[in-house]
């Protein structure tokens, strides 16, 4: 997942990026004002911009109200360090989803981080199910029939968000753009070791081929959703 | 506690001195009712007396005496009436008298005029003497016969009439007393209208609600207006230094809380796994370097506070301080050599060491070194940044300025606010809490000189420090770099 970080205290936005790259792996771009905040979501590859809101040139509100003047449904998190009812209320109105107060504690800013990017993908519980894979967006661990599989990091994370995104098929340059922060095209070439990787790891002794591979078109999950019951 | 209003208490005054007037003024009728009623009644006695004289008649008998011929004079059947002679025969009295004859109880007084009862009927008497002369034609010129005359008349129809007086102008009085007390009512309600409404309004008057404005009424009002007006100052200065103060507070509470938070993250980064010692230690040191912003917002802010608080109160000191400008920019450049080494940046120094001002020396230091410092963070490699003192008429004028990116003219009206930083030329990048200047403003007040911001985007900025020269110190004008007296500092650390 790739979040974009807007906070023009510097120190605190390297803390905030550090955690969430070091704790559940996102890859997290920075901005230390609204415009290059703005400009940068602008591109649509974030799964969640985490959104302070006193910036030089252009305050939070206004990046927020931006964002929602170009239908762009990306997840926002405020943070704020002024706690009146009314800019709270203010801020959900314009279209925020989640606000912290500073001083915040990083692990709950990483707990709601992940809640709304899941939100975001139309999920509502930590553990997703697709066939016989289950996989544990807190725990971040695989199963597939009920077996551990052990996967690098990058690996789990492309498998996590081609289970967000069942039956669709996902370019490799989604998949670069939505797990590695800017200079994403250095990894070019990686994306496809890794899916060969997870797909191995994956497809072990298991009957049923887990991803397919779309020539020139990108992946998709073959697993289907069990019939309930 | 009761409140007292002004209104009844102004009615029940006035009604309680009409009233006393009123009272006052029946008393003074019926005083001169009853002085002028007995004096046309004792008139009308004489009068009755005299015709009752004029009945007594001779009597045809060998004494010559006289007698007393009722039938002739018409005279009030209720009078009373007792005539004798100088030997107190009793010539006759009148038909209502009820007394026993001879007993002569008329005449037990030898006043003129008496007042007696008789059969519970209040009457008022004159006595007269009176001669009768008999036979006035004899040769002797007749016999002269003295009678006494007392005649009286009840005095209930005199009382009456006085009484008739009081109660007219004392009904009247009154009358006018509870119709005055409407009136004024009416008109105090309209009169102190004004005031009910001043009330009203001030009563409206809280933290949250701070609109006080006044009605053309009050305004118009002797009494009210310079009330209303103070009210009025008093609100707006209120309300703008509680806005300034919420101001503050929000921001400082903004600064404070984002630096804990800082910390706070920090401290939990390095908690969130297992690490190696060489991470702890580093990541101490970072959270070191964080508290040491607190720290620096903190000192500022008491900084701030302690100028601020100074502000109003001592400014009159009586000992001029002459505190050493020329020294004081020496000693700042100083302190600040190293860091413009580093960024290779050049400082110019132009100030004579005859400038004294009337001003605290750490106050001095700390506006010299938070323009010089804000200059050289402001600059780039190979800049120059220049220090210059003059003195332009009583005024030394001190102007640091840098060849750094300047700023926005949009941002320069805010640049003195207390945290203001959405300029990028401020934010937190340079390590500025965003008090700096707000603290040399708050400096430059208190001495009573001005402070300005010139900055042309791209070219640079300007900082410009008018402070009162003080009478101790030589005012070499027109200084310029080009040229320069002995005794000034020049000098340059590149």
């Amino acid at each position: 997942m790739r979040i974009l970080l807007v906070e023009d205290e510097v120190r605190l936005a390297e803390n905030v990026a550090a955690a969430l790259r070091e704790i559940p792996g996102y890859a997290v771009d920075c901005a230390s004002d609204g415009q290059i905040g703005a400009s940068l979501a602008s591109n649509r590859c974030y799964d969640l911009i985490i959104l302070d809101l006193m910036l030089p040139l252009l305050d939070g509100q206004g990046v927020l109200r931006k964002l929602r003047a170009d239908s762009d449904l990306t997840p926002v998190l405020i943070l704020t360090a002024r706690g009146e009812a009314t800019s709270i209320i203010e801020l959900l109105n314009t279209g925020a989803d989640d606000y912290l107060a500073k001083p915040f504690d990083l692990g709950e800013l990483i707990a709601r981080s992940k809640a709304l990017i899941r939100r975001g993908k139309g999920v509502a519980h930590p553990l997703l199910r697709l066939s016989d894979v289950e996989l544990d967006t807190l725990q971040q661990s695989v199963t597939r029939a009920g077996h551990l599989i052990d996967l690098t990091p990058m690996e789990y994370h492309i498998l996590e968000y081609l289970m967000h995104r069942p039956k669709v098929i996902v370019s490799k340059r989604e998949l670069l753009e939505h797990l590695y922060d800017y200079n994403w095209e250095h990894h070019s070439n990686v994306i496809e070791a890794h899916v060969s990787n997870l797909r191995r790891k994956l497809d072990w002794g298991a009957t049923e081929p887990s991803i397919e591979t779309l020539r020139g078109r990108g992946y998709r999950l073959s697993l289907r959703e069990q019939p309930r019951g | 506690m009761r409140l007292r209003s002004i209104k009844t208490q102004l009615i029940v005054s006035v009604l309680l001195v009409e009233l006393a007037s009123a009272v006052l003024g029946t008393t003074l009728v019926v005083l001169y009712e009853r002085h002028a009623r007995f004096r046309a009644f004792d008139i009308m006695l004489r009068g009755r007396a005299d015709s009752l004289l004029g009945a007594v008649q001779d009597a045809e008998d060998a004494q010559d005496s006289v007698m007393l011929d009722g039938s002739e004079i018409n005279l009030p059947h209720d009078d009373i009436y007792e005539v004798w002679d100088e030997n107190g025969r009793v010539l006759g009295h009148s038909p209502a008298w009820k007394i026993p004859g001879g007993s002569n109880v008329l005449a037990t007084s030898s006043k003129q005029f008496d007042k007696i009862r008789v059969n519970g009927t209040r009457y008022r008497t004159i006595q007269m003497d009176g001669v009768r002369v008999v036979d006035p034609g004899d040769k002797n010129g007749g016999v002269r016969r003295r009678v006494t005359i007392v005649y009286g008349s009840p005095t209930r129809p005199a009382w009456k009439a006085v009484w008739n007086a009081v109660l007219f102008y004392g009904a009247t009085s009154l009358i006018l007393v509870i119709l005055t007390g409407v009136v004024m009512f009416w008109l105090l309600r309209r009169g102190l209208a004004p005031l009910d409404e001043l009330a009203a309004q001030a009563s409206g008057l809280s933290v949250n609600s701070w609109l006080f404005a006044p009605s053309d009424r009050i305004r118009e009002t002797t009494e009210l207006a310079p009330l209303a007006t103070a009210l009025e100052t008093a609100m707006q200065g209120l309300e703008r230094s509680f806005k300034q103060q919420h101001q503050f507070v929000s921001d400082a509470t903004h600064e404070l809380k984002t630096a804990v938070a800082v910390i706070k993250s920090s401290l939990q980064l390095l908690s969130m796994k297992p690490r190696a010692p060489s991470e702890y230690q580093t990541g101490l040191e970072r959270c070191q370097i964080d508290c040491r912003r607190i720290e620096e917002i903190v000192v500022k802010m008491l900084t701030l506070a302690r100028v601020e608080s100074n502000m109003t109160g001592t400014a009159d000191h009586s000992s001029v301080l002459s505190t050493n400008l020329g020294q004081i920019v020496k000693s700042v450049v100083t302190q600040l050599e190293t860091f413009a080494e580093l960024n290779r940046i050049c400082i110019e120094v132009l100030v004579s060491d005859a400038f004294t001002l009337d001003i605290e020396e750490d106050e001095l230091e700390l506006l010299c070194s938070n323009l010089l410092m804000n200059a050289l963070q402001h600059s780039k490699a190979g800049d120059v940044v220049r220090v210059i003192g003059r003195s332009v008429g009583g005024w030394l004028e001190l102007v640091i300025s840098d060849q750094g990116g300047g700023i926005e003219k949009e941002f320069l009206p805010y640049i003195f606010d207390r945290f203001y930083r959405n300029d990028f030329s401020r934010s937190r990048r340079t390590g500025g809490t965003g008090l700096g200047l707000a603290i040399c403003r708050a400096i430059t007040n208190k001495a009573n000189g001005t402070i300005e911001l010139r900055s042309t985007p791209g070219s640079g900025t300007t900082v410009v420090v008018r402070l009162h020269l003080d009478r101790n110190s030589c005012t070499p004008t027109g200084i310029t770099a080009e040229q320069i007296p002995s005794n000034e500092t020049k000098s340059s650390s590149c």
